[in-house]
């Protein structure tokens, strides 16, 4: 695509969004903090999004834009439901870690 | 230029989501999380999507994660401890998130990109043919996420409020 | 109101008097069980007098046919089963043997349920209604057992009245030696059953038919005459087949040998009981069956022999044992016995109307008897053992005549009704001439000996002599009217009912046998003057065993001929070990094979499978929950290995 005449390559982007959406799988699956791996998957949302308008724009359909708004809006529905579930958790015991949590076993 | 812009935004959004899953105090996750939003609103810039940009700025960047800021300024530690790790949980998890990555890799690689449909720029991503598409053949959607809305918001009320002991 | 219409109501009565008084008689006072028990039964025989009055004239086309295939008296109320060809319509078959066997279940019936409103007034409220609705079940059952007009029907009354039979034997239930008897009474009645049911399975495998009417056209080659040529007929395998399968049904209904052994057991009912069921109409259901099955049974001769066989042993061997018994229900349950032998033994030769002839004077002398002895147990506040008993006659005189009264009936004194039925019986196997007549009639008249024997040792033993030192009661009374009267009915009729039919002297009327002409068509042979003879010796003979038992048992001035041989007073205490044969040969194998089967099938592979495959879904299940390690982490793991499957099928596909 032309910009001002220079040429970006949609790949590009995607590739980008590839490596944000793997370092939010990493941080997922690595971190402790209940709070923290809400906030990774935000990032991995958030490299989705990403990828919604770089297609939006290569097809030049407004679709993938109008998509990406309903992505940020049902993210923030679900960031809102799992920080009050978390809240009522805190409410009873200090989580630390998420193994502690770990009541639903067998 | 445009591709300067880019590599600045992609830099800044790769640093920013290492930051995440680097630090160790919950804050600075939640900041580095930030960064990596506004990179991506830059990004959203270069892809003719104002509109889009100016709603992850706001609603997002904006109200979400000041949300989690609340929620860590008041219930959470101040910094996460080494303890036991789960077992084969780190390996397996960087084998299998190598193999994502490797994968995504093969699929895009083969792609043959064309040039871009003729669009018509001036139009393309305003407000205006946003709102177009949005209150016309996507109303439904528009309605329902709302109702997403209500519904989200009356369950984290319900499910935060701080229960009466029976006792 | 047609004939049609009356046979139903003859059916209907009884059923909607147990109906009511199964769903509320216990809950009405006890006036309203007293009237509707007993009132059904009247107000059938009613219907039944006003059938009879419209049969009174009835003959066929020529006076030695056989009616069944007038469609005069088939009538079709519905069709219960159709299915392609196979059709089994609700038909009764109203001819006149369906009218006499209806009066005398209605007629007999009646006076003894009247009886047993009287008898069983010590139950309470329930059991009391209870006690009726079962007479009324068995009273319609054995009225749709003769009125029945196809096979299908028949089995059905058939079964009815043998679970009737297990109700009221079992009717004190909280008594085990009543429960167990009951149920062997069922047990063997259901041998009889199966019997009955494969011979109407031949039957319609072979003619297609259900009904009478239907198969007896055929069989008979649609030849309605008594005297039709029919031996050796080309349908004789089938109908031979089915003849001796009737047998057995009939053998066992009506306590012949070898399925007899549950008769004196069945004792332990209530003595109406055993007045009506097993003296005066289930017993003699077997007697009906040969009767109504006669066009095959003319046809299939060997299993014509046969009834007439066992009848004949039946009796002599019934009559030899009841020398011995000490309670007098069974000496009154083994001469049953014995005189359905005597009725077997008559349709057995062909002599059909002798043998229902005998039937209606056993129903009066052995229900009078049975009735009386009820009287006599009553009195004495239920002691049963004959021994315990003695100078009766003198304390309960009206009681005492009119046991004297049946006791001479059945043994066969004139001018009462026993002798002239027992007598033609005998008269026409005398006349018969052939081999297996002549042998049944010396074992007939032995019989007849033996009777008059042991009837004297049950009468002189009870009611004459001194008051035996074990008495329960001192001074027992009289029975209340409502006993009393049923009896008193039941000794007139044993007088004067012979005089209907005084054959056996070869002179006078013979209006049974005219009337049953029409259903089982007249005597086939003459009868000659020397069965008269015959007869008059064997009655002389028999009184005087009666009076000689004076001798033996109460003035003790002969030695009993079994203190001479106590081992034949051991084989007929022990009732020709038939019992004991039975229980090794058949109850003890059955309990080790249903032991075995229980122990070595039931458990291990049954429940095992069962059990197993709960213990293999458990156990799955364990094994799998091991996967919900309750890890958050371990999970997302498990959600991004998902993925990179996906992923890799998606390459693989595109590729």
């Amino acid at each position: 695509m032309t910009l001002g005449g220079s040429h970006l390559d949609a790949s590009w982007f995607l590739i980008l969004s590839a490596i944000l959406f793997t370092l939010g799988a990493v941080g997922v699956l690595v971190r402790r903090n209940p709070l923290v791996i809400l906030i990774c998957i935000e990032l991995m949302l958030n490299a989705v999004n990403l990828t919604l308008v770089t297609f939006s724009r290569q097809l030049g359909n407004l679709e993938g834009q109008l998509f990406t708004l309903m992505s940020i809006t049902v993210a923030a529905a679900e960031a809102v439901v799992g920080l009050a579930i978390l809240v009522d958790i805190f409410h009873t015991r200090d989580v630390e870690d998420v193994d502690e949590l770990s009541e639903m076993k067998g | 230029m445009a591709i300067a812009v880019f590599i600045i935004a992609a830099l800044m959004a790769i640093a920013g989501a290492v930051g995440v899953i680097s630090f160790r105090e919950p804050i600075r996750s939640v900041l580095s999380l930030v960064v990596v939003m506004i990179a991506l609103g830059i990004l959203f810039l270069l892809l003719s999507a104002q509109f889009v940009f100016v709603a992850q700025i706001i609603v997002y960047a904006g109200a979400v994660m000041v949300l989690f800021l609340f929620v860590i300024a008041l219930f959470g530690p101040a910094r996460e401890f080494a303890r036991a790790n789960l077992r084969f949980q780190s390996w397996l998890s960087a084998v299998f998130v190598f193999a994502l990555l490797v994968l995504i890799w093969m699929m895009l690689a083969g792609v043959q990109y064309r040039q871009p449909d003729k669009t018509d720029l001036s139009t393309f991503g305003t407000v205006q043919s946003i709102a177009v598409g949005l209150f016309t053949t996507y109303l439904y959607p528009f309605e329902l996420t709302s109702l997403l809305l209500l519904v989200a918001a009356i369950g984290a009320i319900y499910l935060s409020r701080k229960k009466v002991d029976d006792k | 109101m047609g004939a049609s219409q009356l046979a139903l109501l003859v059916l209907l009565f009884p059923a909607a008097g147990a109906i009511l008084l199964a769903g509320r008689g216990w809950r009405l006072p006890r006036i309203v069980t007293q009237i509707v028990g007993p009132g059904v039964v009247w107000a059938s025989f009613v219907c039944v007098v006003a059938l009879l009055w419209g049969h009174l004239n009835d003959r066929c086309a020529a006076p030695n046919d056989i009616c069944y295939l007038s469609s005069n008296y088939d009538f079709t109320y519905w069709t219960w089963i159709q299915s392609g060809t196979f059709q089994v319509p609700f038909n009764l078959l109203v001819d006149n043997l369906a009218v006499f066997m209806c009066l005398v279940i209605t007629g007999v019936g009646g006076l003894i349920v009247t009886y047993s409103v009287g008898y069983m007034a010590h139950e309470d409220g329930p059991s009391y209604a209870r006690f009726f609705t079962y007479m009324d079940i068995f009273i319609f059952s054995m009225l749709l057992l003769v009125l029945a007009g196809n096979f299908i029907f028949l089995i059905v009354g058939w079964a009815l009245v043998g679970l009737s039979s297990y109700l009221l034997i079992g009717f004190w239930y909280q008594r085990r030696s009543a429960v167990a008897a009951a149920r062997k009474a069922f047990v063997m009645n259901v041998i009889g059953d199966a019997g009955m049911i494969l011979a109407a399975f031949v039957l319609f495998f072979t003619y297609h038919q259900t009904t009478y009417v239907g198969i007896f056209a055929i069989a008979t080659n649609w030849c309605p005459s008594a005297f039709c040529d029919k031996a050796f007929h080309s349908d004789s395998f089938p109908l031979e087949l089915a003849a001796f399968l009737l047998l057995v049904g009939a053998v066992a209904k009506s306590a012949q040998i070898p399925l007899h052994t549950w008769l004196p057991d069945a004792m332990e009912g209530p003595t109406p009981v055993s007045a009506l069921i097993h003296a005066a109409t289930m017993v003699t259901a077997g007697v009906y069956l040969v009767g109504r099955m006669a066009p095959i049974y003319d046809i299939a001769v060997y299993a014509h022999g046969a009834v007439a066989i066992v009848g004949a042993v039946t009796a002599l061997f019934a009559a030899t044992i009841a020398i011995v018994q000490t309670d007098i229900k069974r000496v009154l349950a083994y001469s049953t016995m014995s005189q359905i032998g005597y009725m077997f033994l008559a349709v057995g030769i062909g002599a059909y109307s002798a043998g229902f002839f005998h039937l209606l004077a056993h129903a009066f002398f052995k229900a009078l008897l049975f009735m009386a002895a009820g009287n006599v147990i009553h009195a004495m506040h239920d002691e049963q053992d004959m021994r315990k008993y003695g100078g009766l006659f003198r304390q309960l005189p009206r009681t005492g005549g009119a046991f004297l009264i049946g006791s001479l009936a059945l043994v066969g004194v004139i001018p009462l009704v026993g002798f002239f039925s027992k007598e033609q019986i005998l008269g026409a196997a005398f006349s018969k001439g052939d081999p297996l007549a002549l042998g049944v009639w010396v074992i007939g008249a032995a019989t007849a000996l033996i009777t008059g024997f042991y009837t004297g040792r049950m009468w002189w033993i009870s009611f004459a002599g001194k008051p035996s030192p074990e008495r329960p009661v001192e001074h027992p009374h009289e029975a209340p009217p409502v006993m009393l009267v049923p009896v008193l009915i039941l000794a007139a009729l044993s007088v004067v009912g012979g005089f209907i039919q005084t054959r056996a002297l070869g002179i006078g009327p013979s209006v049974v046998s005219d009337f049953l002409a029409s259903a089982v068509g007249p005597l086939r042979w003459e009868e000659n003057a020397g069965a008269v003879v015959v007869g008059l010796i064997t009655m002389i003979l028999s009184t005087l065993l009666f009076f000689a038992a004076y001798r033996f048992y109460v003035e003790r001035t002969w030695k009993t001929w079994s203190a001479n041989a106590p081992w034949a007073q051991r084989l007929l205490e022990r009732k020709y070990y038939f019992d004991e044969i039975y229980d090794a040969a058949v109850v003890r194998p059955m309990d080790a094979i249903a032991n075995w089967g229980a122990r070595d099938i039931e458990g291990p592979v049954l429940d095992g499978a069962v059990v197993g495959t709960g213990n293999a879904a458990v156990a799955a299940a364990r094994s799998l929950s091991l996967t919900q390690s309750g890890y958050f982490r371990n999970y997302v793991l498990v959600f991004v290995g998902g993925a990179v499957v996906a992923a890799v099928l998606l390459l693989l596909r595109t590729a």
